[in-house]
């Protein structure tokens, strides 16, 4: 008989009382790799097989603490140091509202931690074929029969010796266990096969990820609120009269804050009798440079030279630089703003008056700059 | 003499052999539904169709379809979120608390338990998430580095809500998949369908019942049980905090924590016994689940529906001593105001209907004790409508009185969340062992042995 | 004729001497100086004596409660020490007699108890239904006189076991259990509300009568732990107790300390969270100069440290471990009580000196003494228990 495919010797028992017994002999003869199969565990087993008291609950510990220690740190970066706000009053490190997200973190990462662990380092997974699957004895033992299997590798194996052994114990049945191949106990979780699988697990899973992120969260019915039961902007309505959706307001309506122009069509008396509220300095020139890009560059030019980049598509827009312009008051120029000029609109809409003195704060300090005087430059 | 206190008794009724164990537990996943199956399905299917069509119409028009207003904000959203989470506690309850102190008799209802812990808590999960109104959205929810730069607030009671019960599913699931290993290995090796026997291979991740595997198996149980008992007290005291950390008179008192654990664990039990009464029956499993069974399953209602008596009584005499007078006019209110309806069904199915179980007859009769648990769960219900709805209609200012009333979505998405339950128990009642074999076997007359090592 | 089928070799042995003198001594030291800190400072004692009164009456009734729970869950393993438990119960009579101080110092204790305070103060007005000195003495009758009959029905009916053997007595303590449940809820409940939580009259809060409850259990269960440990160690049971049962005291009052930080933490969160005035001044006299460390030291020497000396499975299942804990647990209970009850007596910061030590001593003394008194003509296992030899081989 070749002995080199055998893996182990089994042999079965009834009761519970009898595995112990057996096992108690075992042990006593001195095997070392053998293995109990119950269908449940059966108590003080773990004793008579003399296994040292399972270090799971360390891991646990450990992991349990990473995970405390990780949540609070995490929530003491994301709350007082990289985004703080203030909440209900409370200190950016609010410590007893923070502990029973530790605690769930703790609870998390030790339970699925300790569990993995003993996939992973007890259970070897992902090697989890073995030549006792698909026998007979592993049918026994899952059903309602305690078998015990001696390895041939352990040391003092002999399956006469262990066959006589089992029947001297009692045992119902005894067989061999045999495997086909070489029995391969290298960690599997290197393997193309493993390796092909987790990839595959990874890729549905972010195609999944995807797909709800990106898709299924912009279908139907999910349309950010798109569909309500309101007038849109430039819609049709059916309440007014007119059919127009968007209002005006009532006649003679006083926006809050509005201050009425009491020179409409009078440009040049606006010029003399208008006077600039602010003086040049730091905050309302660069108010007066941001509104100015903003609104007058686009024709005016970036210093007010009437040489914009839409030069030549309408009647060109004349340089602020004349002495025209320079000569005007600063009232002058806030009523071209505020009524426009020509084909220039107006612009009130765009920039209240504080921002139109600004601007023509703005342009003083332009055209200073491109008409100097001597006593300038000291 | 009726009763021996110096025998141990059997949890496992009559004299089974290991054997007989497998076959009735894995019977009804060997054999085709019946009839009966069928109609289950279909009834809970239904109900469960009638919810998702009024979840669509809440889609597409909006959250305006319920009766939320101001200033009843949450309604029967929120209500019907803590009912469910609550629902979910007795299952761990019985799986990781009963297990730590070795009660044996959890063993043939644990497996049951726990998978309605899922279902429960997956049920209750949907709220929130519809809740928010903007469920495309929900993924805000969690911490993670986004284009807004913005983190979540941690310090947020809601926000320990998404932890908690994210944590609970988590664990509830490993837990309940850990004491499926085993017997998925028994399925593996005792069916003969091909395809079932892929599957159960693969699930089973190569288990063969080996005691060096059994050892580090049980600590892992034991650290599970001892983690997953402070976790299933501190999700319903965290959904309590939800309440109590506010200033709302009515929200903010200091009993809430241990007082919503113990009404979870009362409803929950509630619902544990009302299920497991059908299963039994169904499935001649009336010597594994036994009628003492049920009977200390109606002792812990008892217990359970005290101590929230307890904190009901508590919380009414507090409002009164603490000179307040805001409280008082509360719990006036809640008693007399335009919800005392609903109080009065709280208190009278909560606190009067389960004190019936102190008679002995009414704990062991199958029909008595199923109307009371229908009734603790109704009460249960009503006891989250009355503490949100109550205080939120009649705040601090009598200007933003409101009364609320629920609109016909509002019910059909209550009456759906029973039909999504419902459908996933009967899903698992037949593709899983709805009894651990494994344990029920450990604790069968003859199970273990007679003289076993001294643990020293 | 025995129907529990099972009779043991049980010989009563005499606990030692040397227990019933330091008891002894222990009670005189501290009556010694109770009296002469009453003389000297009658206010000061009197605040002393809730904290000795409420720690003295938070082992006996909640032993009282161990033991209905032991009846009404059908509990084995604890069988073996249950006359332990039962012997402690017994102290719930010297309370009054400790409660002496505080009883005769209402006044000076109490705000609620002044005539004048009352009238100016409409809150206590309100309260006045409930909180005033007729009611107040009218609850403490009824309260002893409720534990004095459960107490005589339970260690009478155990009592009797020992020469009956029948069943019935089990029975019947199981049923009287089951009625002492609520009675216990409330009782002590009233005794958190009135004692502890009326000493600061304006302040409420629901879970508060939990709170006394959790700490109280934490003191039942280590002061049985440390006479099972002691006896055992003595070999006073005659029979072995194992490492299984150790591993069950151990657990819990782990479990146990861990439900009174959870309930601590709760109102602590609750009350800070939602920041109302009329709730904070509570934690925030607690939080006040030097009270701030006591504060601190709670959390340390009633959670952290019982929790780091139970947290592993062998660490519970060591006798030696679990002496230490089990005083440590006991004096933090003793601390504890000191934190709710002294800073109504001192609110600008720490107040300890000669006063303070008077009552640890004596209730340490009495405790001892009313134990051993106890022990002497009584079987120190329930020798007519059913479940007396499921106990003994008890295992987890």
């Amino acid at each position: 008989m070749d002995n080199r495919n055998l893996y182990s010797v089994t042999g079965l028992f009834d009761t519970p009382d009898e595995i112990v017994q057996a096992v108690e002999v075992v042990q006593k003869e001195g095997y070392t790799k053998y293995d109990v199969n119950t269908p449940y565990p059966v108590h003080g087993l773990d004793i008579k097989m003399k296994l040292p008291p399972s270090k799971l609950g360390y891991f646990a510990l450990v992991l349990g603490l990473t995970g405390a220690i990780g949540a609070l740190f995490f929530m003491w970066w994301t709350m007082s140091k990289d985004y703080p706000v203030v909440i209900g009053g409370k200190p950016f490190f609010a410590f007893p509202a923070f502990i029973p997200v530790t605690f769930e973190v703790t609870v998390l990462l030790a339970s699925v931690g300790t569990v993995l662990t003993m996939l992973f380092l007890y259970f070897r997974f992902p090697n989890l074929s073995h030549p006792l699957h698909d026998t007979d004895y592993m049918k026994s033992v899952s059903l309602d029969k305690f078998g015990i299997s001696i390895e041939a590798e352990d040391s003092l194996f002999d399956v006469v010796r262990v066959k006589n052994l089992f029947e001297k114990l009692g045992a119902k049945k005894i067989s061999e266990i045999n495997f086909d191949e070489e029995f391969d106990k290298k960690p599997k979780i290197f393997e193309p096969k493993f390796i092909v699988f987790l990839i595959f697990t990874a890729i549905v899973i972010s195609g999944a990820s995807y797909f709800t992120l990106n898709k299924l969260l912009y279908m139907d019915p999910f349309n950010w609120m798109m569909e309500q039961s309101r007038v849109m902007p430039q819609s049709h309505s059916k309440i007014f009269k007119d059919g127009f959706g968007m209002r005006n307001p009532v006649p003679g309506t006083v926006a809050r804050g509005s201050m009425p122009y009491l020179f409409a069509g009078q440009p040049d008396t606006a010029g003399e009798k208008l006077v600039n509220p602010y003086f040049p300095d730091e905050r309302t020139l660069s108010l007066g440079k941001k509104k100015f890009n903003t609104y007058c560059s686009p024709c005016h030019g970036s210093f007010a030279k009437g040489d914009a980049r839409l030069n030549g598509q309408f009647p060109n827009p004349p340089s602020l630089h004349s002495d025209k312009v320079r000569n005007w008051h600063d009232g002058r120029i806030f009523a071209v703003i505020t009524e426009g000029q020509n084909i220039m609109p107006s612009y009130s809409q765009q920039l209240t008056p504080d921002e139109r003195w600004a601007v023509v704060l703005y342009v003083r300090a332009l055209q200073r700059a491109v008409n100097a005087k001597e006593d300038d430059l000291k | 003499m009726s009763f021996d206190y110096s025998q141990e008794l059997p949890v496992i009724e009559g004299k089974n052999t290991f054997a007989e164990i497998t076959d009735v537990i894995s019977k009804p996943l060997e054999t085709r539904p019946n009839k009966k199956y069928y109609i289950a399905l279909a009834i809970s299917v239904s109900l469960l169709l009638f919810g998702a069509t009024c979840l669509m119409l809440t889609f597409i028009y909006g959250t305006g379809m319920w009766g939320n207003n101001n200033p009843v904000g949450w309604a029967f959203d929120i209500v019907n979120f803590v009912f469910w989470v609550g629902i979910g506690h007795a299952g761990t309850l019985i799986s990781a608390i009963l297990f730590l102190f070795r009660q044996k008799w959890r063993t043939g209802i644990a497996r049951f338990a726990e998978g309605m812990t899922i279902f429960a808590v997956m049920t209750a999960g949907l709220f929130p998430l519809i809740h928010v109104g903007r469920p495309w959205l929900d993924g805000w929810l969690f911490p993670y580095p986004n284009q807004n730069a913005l983190w979540v607030n941690f310090t947020s009671p809601l926000l320990w809500d998404v932890f908690a019960v994210s944590t609970y599913f988590t664990v509830s699931f490993i837990f309940w998949y850990v004491g499926l290993i085993p017997d998925f290995a028994t399925l593996r090796d005792k069916t003969v369908n091909k395809v079932k026997k892929v599957i159960y291979s693969i699930v089973s991740l190569g288990w063969r019942h080996s005691n060096r595997h059994w050892h580090h198996y049980e600590m892992v149980y034991l650290v599970l049980a001892g983690f997953a008992t402070p976790l299933v007290l501190s999700v319903h005291t965290i959904v309590s905090f939800d309440f109590a950390v506010s200033i709302l008179p009515g929200w903010h008192t200091t009993i809430f924590p241990p007082y919503f654990v113990a009404g979870a664990v009362f409803s929950g039990f509630a619902m544990v016994q009302n299920v497991l009464i059908f299963v039994r029956k169904i499935f001649n499993y009336e010597h594994i689940i036994t009628l003492d069974t049920l009977e200390k399953m109606n002792k812990i209602i008892i217990v359970t529906g005290s101590m929230v008596g307890y904190a009901y009584a508590m919380e009414f005499f507090i409002a009164w001593y603490s000179g307040s007078p805001i409280e008082v006019f509360t719990f006036v209110n809640r008693a007399f105001g335009d919800y005392a309806w609903a109080y009065w069904t709280m208190v009278s199915c909560n606190v009067l209907f389960p004190q019936l179980f102190w008679i002995k007859k009414i704990r062991r009769s199958i029909p008595l004790m199923f109307t009371i648990g229908v009734l603790v769960n109704v009460g249960m219900w009503f006891e989250r409508f009355v503490i949100i709805v109550t205080s939120l209609s009649r705040d601090y200012l009598p200007s933003s009185w409101g009364f609320y009333t629920p609109t016909v979505i509002d019910t059909g998405i209550l009456i759906g969340s029973f039909g999504f339950f419902f459908t996933w128990i009967l899903i698992f009642i037949k593709t899983m062992p709805v009894v651990s074999i494994a344990e029920v076997k450990s604790v069968i007359t003859g199970g273990q042995p007679t003289h076993h090592g001294d643990a020293q | 004729m025995s129907d529990t089928g099972f009779t043991l070799d049980y010989q009563k042995k005499e606990l030692p001497v040397k227990a019933k003198y330091a008891g002894l001594a222990f009670t005189v030291l501290g009556l010694i100086i109770v009296i002469v800190s009453y003389i000297t400072n009658p206010e000061r004692t009197a605040y002393n004596s809730i904290i000795g009164s409420t720690f003295v009456l938070s082992i006996g009734v909640a032993s009282l409660f161990l033991i209905a729970l032991e009846y009404l869950a059908g509990a084995v393993w604890s069988v073996v020490f249950r006359r332990i438990t039962e012997f402690l119960s017994a102290v719930i009579f010297i309370v009054p007699i400790l409660a002496l101080p505080f009883l005769l110092n209402m006044h000076s204790v109490f705000h609620w108890s002044q005539a004048d305070v009352v009238a100016k103060d409409t809150i206590l007005a309100g309260k006045s239904p409930y909180l005033n000195e007729t009611f107040f003495f009218v609850r403490l009758a009824v309260i002893f006189i409720i534990w004095g009959i459960f107490y005589f029905i339970f260690i009478g009916n155990s009592k009797k076991q020992d020469i009956t053997m029948e069943q019935s007595q089990t029975k019947r303590n199981t049923i009287f259990a089951a009625i002492f449940m609520p009675f216990f809820g409330i009782t002590i409940t009233i005794v958190a509300v009135d004692w502890l939580m009326s000493l600061e009259p304006h302040w409420f809060s629901t879970i508060f009568g939990v709170y006394y409850f959790s700490g109280s259990l934490m003191a039942a269960l280590a002061a049985t732990t440390f006479a099972v440990v002691r006896l055992a160690d003595l070999d006073m049971f005659g029979v072995k107790i194992k490492s299984d049962h150790y591993y069950s005291l151990g657990a819990l009052m782990f479990a146990f300390t861990n439900f009174w930080a959870y309930i601590a933490f709760s109102q602590f969160l609750l009350i800070w969270y939602a920041n109302l005035p009329e709730e904070t001044y509570w934690f925030i006299n607690r939080w006040e100069g030097s009270w701030k460390f006591i504060t601190l030291g709670l959390i340390i020497f009633r959670f952290v440290v019982p929790y780091a000396l139970l947290l592993t499975q062998p660490s519970k299942k060591d006798p030696k471990r679990l002496k230490i804990a089990a005083i440590w647990i006991l004096f933090s209970h003793y601390y504890d009580l000191y934190w709710l009850v002294m800073p109504n007596y001192s609110k600008s910061g720490i107040a300890f000196s000669w006063n303070e030590l008077g009552y640890p001593i004596l209730c340490a003394g009495i405790i001892i003494l009313i134990f051993t008194i106890r022990a002497k003509n009584t079987n120190l296992l329930p020798i007519g228990d059913p479940r007396l030899k499921r106990s003994i081989e008890f295992h987890l």
